[in-house]
């Protein structure tokens, strides 16, 4: 239904050029959630709003195929996109989302907006479908006419989800959806999750730093690491037998509570998206690394159908 | 050390903070921490886990006598240190306690170079001279493996990621050393890939110079990896305590039920089942409900967890739960 191909996102600043998103591929079938998993800064979160095309006002290049049912997005103008695709059939929930409500409008008034702007339909009539998004989400349709600070942290989140679902859209990028909330409120916001995703066909990018908490949701999976995709493949592979060596050190960094193992870390930080290494971007960590790495910049090999391993051992 | 044993025992501790909804309302109390009662033997190591607000930091806060106390008491090595006015004996206290904060970018004063931060407790502790400060501190970042040292001791802050920065911060809590160590969630946020190292790397230096460490956190997942002790905390309570093994192993109160419930490993069957939790949020601790303060979203509760608060009991060897049930 997605498919993505080379895409890139680049920031201009002061030091130079960032490269956030650089050469991403990727597909998508309809009803199936992706999870995009990297530490802090891979450039997650500008892949998503390349994906929705709302971009800063420094870009220094956005380019490649973003194509929704074989039609290709990039080829739209912004207010094509802005039209046809952003909500209509993409929306997205923004990291940290919860705290940005607007505090002097009511709750029922903000999710209805998308409605209102984006599809031109009447007022109560959008009123009244906030407040069955409310419901449906398991929040009181009272809270419509209330105001974000009346709500808590988990209410203003499941807010948040109505909003991104109440255009219908074949797709919901979630950003973090959970990472500002407790465990207890986060297994409740998953279940929620998973209860929309048995009632209806709707496909999710589901974004997060946290490798066991991807594999709530994950159908397959993509790893991120210093602005490209590393590894992507189905979730039954990735959590039970990745392949990268970044996929594997990060997999036995994951502290788990049913399981005795010995955890493992990866030396060394995430390097600088403005200068990244040559060769392959993991080399400088990697004890598996060949002199190769260290000059050329790995394919993305297919080890199995529907599986890609960017990195040189497989090559 | 006290005649019994322990170095810190902590009894029917209460932090209250007064707040005001406006200028002309009457003041009301929130009960951060309410009625926590423990003690620990030097060189052990206990995880201090909760959701968010349910006073974790007020509590390492308030035993680093870093927030007056409201009520109960504090003994450190068998003196009582709960309101401690003496400048002498505050000094005292300090140097036998230490702090590593959050957020390591916040807890470090951006203009200091690492070395002056980890200088200053030398220098207003007054110890040594220049050259044995230099010999310390230089000890200090090795043993933190921020190496070479020479590369390190002259950068600021910003320089650093946020890993090292963390490592400094525990230099920094380890300098004087300690024989008590409040470690106020050193690793969430840092990246999963370096927190383990940094886990360790704290575990380490509290085994080797037998500090008393409470680690807390959140994430109930790493605590295996770090502390023998774990007590768990709601609304103001310890709700339950004991052996780390033995607490996640076989879980008594119904909270740390719903919490283990709550946590996913990662597994590829996880996107099949839903997870078995409470609904609801923690109580307002302004006005908490009577009784019990899970009651309200416990799933066994009873008509009596709603109108008297449970006493807290042994129900094992060393593992305490307050609930009704286990009455
Ligand atoms: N508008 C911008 N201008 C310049 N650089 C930016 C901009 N937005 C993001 N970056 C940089 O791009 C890189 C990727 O950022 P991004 O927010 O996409 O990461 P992320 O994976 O979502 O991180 P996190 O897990 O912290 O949310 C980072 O180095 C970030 O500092
Ligand atoms: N200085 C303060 N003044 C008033 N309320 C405070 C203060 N510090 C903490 N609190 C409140 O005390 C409660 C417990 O907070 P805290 O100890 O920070 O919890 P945790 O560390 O478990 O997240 C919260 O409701 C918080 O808002
Ligand atoms: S390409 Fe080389 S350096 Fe990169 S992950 Fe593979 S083995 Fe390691
Ligand atoms: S005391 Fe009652 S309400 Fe509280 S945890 Fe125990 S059973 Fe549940
Ligand atoms: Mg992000
Ligand atoms: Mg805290």
């Amino acid at each position: 239904m997605l498919e993505v191909k080379d895409l890139r996102l680049y920031y201009a600043t002061r030091k130079g050029v960032v490269r956030a998103v650089d050469k991403v591929s990727f597909t998508l079938e309809k009803g199936e959630t992706l999870a995009i998993v990297g530490e802090s800064g891979c450039g997650k979160s500008s892949m998503a709003k390349a994906l929705i095309r709302l971009l800063p006002r420094n870009v220094h290049t956005y380019d490649g195929v973003v194509s929704l049912d074989g039609k290709n997005l990039m080829e739209l103008s912004d207010e094509e996109f802005r039209r046809e695709v952003r909500w209509r059939q993409i929306s997205m929930v923004f990291q940290g989302a919860q705290n940005a409500l607007n505090p002097v409008l009511k709750v029922g008034f903000q999710i209805a907006e998308p409605l209102m702007i984006q599809e031109g339909v009447p007022k109560e009539e959008a009123l009244e479908r906030a407040r069955k998004a409310l419901r449906m989400v398991g929040v009181h349709e009272s809270f419509a006419d209330r105001y974000p600070f009346e709500l808590s942290g988990g209410m203003r989140q499941r807010a948040v989800i109505a909003m991104a679902m109440i255009t219908n859209p074949k797709i919901i990028i979630l950003d973090e959806p959970t990472s500002a909330l407790d465990v207890i409120t986060q297994a409740n916001i998953m279940n929620l999750l998973k209860k929309i995703k048995q009632e209806r066909e709707i496909s999710y990018i589901f974004i997060t730093h946290d490798i066991a908490l991807s594999s709530e949701l994950a159908d397959r999976v993509a790893v991120m690491y210093a602005g490209q995709i590393v590894e992507f493949t189905d979730a039954e592979e990735f959590y039970t037998n990745p392949k990268h060596p970044y996929s594997q050190k990060l997999m036995a960094s994951v502290p788990t509570l049913r399981s005795d193992k010995k955890l493992e870390f990866i030396p060394g930080a995430p390097p600088s998206l403005l200068n990244p290494p040559p060769g392959c971007r993991f080399h400088p960590r990697c004890d598996k690394a060949i002199p190769r790495c260290r000059e050329e910049e790995p394919p993305e090999v297919a080890v199995k159908e529907k599986h890609y391993v960017k990195c040189w051992l497989y090559a | 050390m006290s005649g019994n044993g322990y170095l810190l025992e902590v009894k029917d501790l209460r932090k209250w903070f007064e707040v005001r909804r406006g200028i002309f309302s009457k003041p009301l109390w929130l009960k951060a921490v309410d009625g926590v009662s423990f003690e620990l033997r030097p060189g052990e190591a206990v995880s201090l886990v909760g959701e968010s607000g349910s006073g974790k930091t007020t509590l390492g806060k308030t035993i680093l006598l870093l927030h007056e106390p409201t009520d109960g008491k504090i003994i450190f090595k068998g003196e009582d240190v709960t309101h401690l006015k003496d400048k002498k004996k505050l000094m005292w206290y300090r140097r036998e306690t230490g702090l590593v904060q959050q957020d390591p970018f916040g807890a470090m004063p951006s203009f200091m170079t690492i070395y002056r931060i980890l200088e200053e407790p030398l220098i207003i502790h007054k110890v040594g001279d220049k050259k044995e400060r230099e010999e310390i501190i230089y000890k200090a970042l090795e043993e933190v493996r921020l190496t070479p040292v020479e590369d390190f001791a002259p950068k600021y802050p910003h320089m650093l990621s946020g890993g090292q920065l963390q490592r400094v911060a525990i230099a920094r809590a380890l300098i004087l050393r300690p024989s008590l160590v409040v470690a106020d969630e050193p690793v969430s946020m840092l990246d999963a890939s370096v927190r383990v190292e940094i886990l360790n790397l704290m575990r380490e230096m509290q085994e080797s110079r037998n500090i008393t460490f409470i680690y807390i956190t959140h994430d109930l997942s790493t605590t295996r990896y770090f502390s023998e002790w774990i007590f768990i905390m709601y609304a103001g309570h310890i709700v339950e305590r004991g052996p780390t093994q033995r607490v996640i192993r076989n879980p008594l109160h119904p909270y740390t039920k719903a919490l283990l419930a709550a946590i996913p490993d990662p597994d590829p069957e996880n996107r099949k089942r839903f997870r078995d939790v409470p609904p609801g949020e923690p109580p307002s601790l302004i006005a908490p409900p009577p009784g019990c303060r899970f009651a309200p979203r416990c799933p066994v509760a009873m008509d009596k967890c709603k109108k008297e608060e449970p006493p807290e009991v042994e129900v094992e060897h060393n593992h305490f739960v307050k609930c009704w049930l286990y009455v």
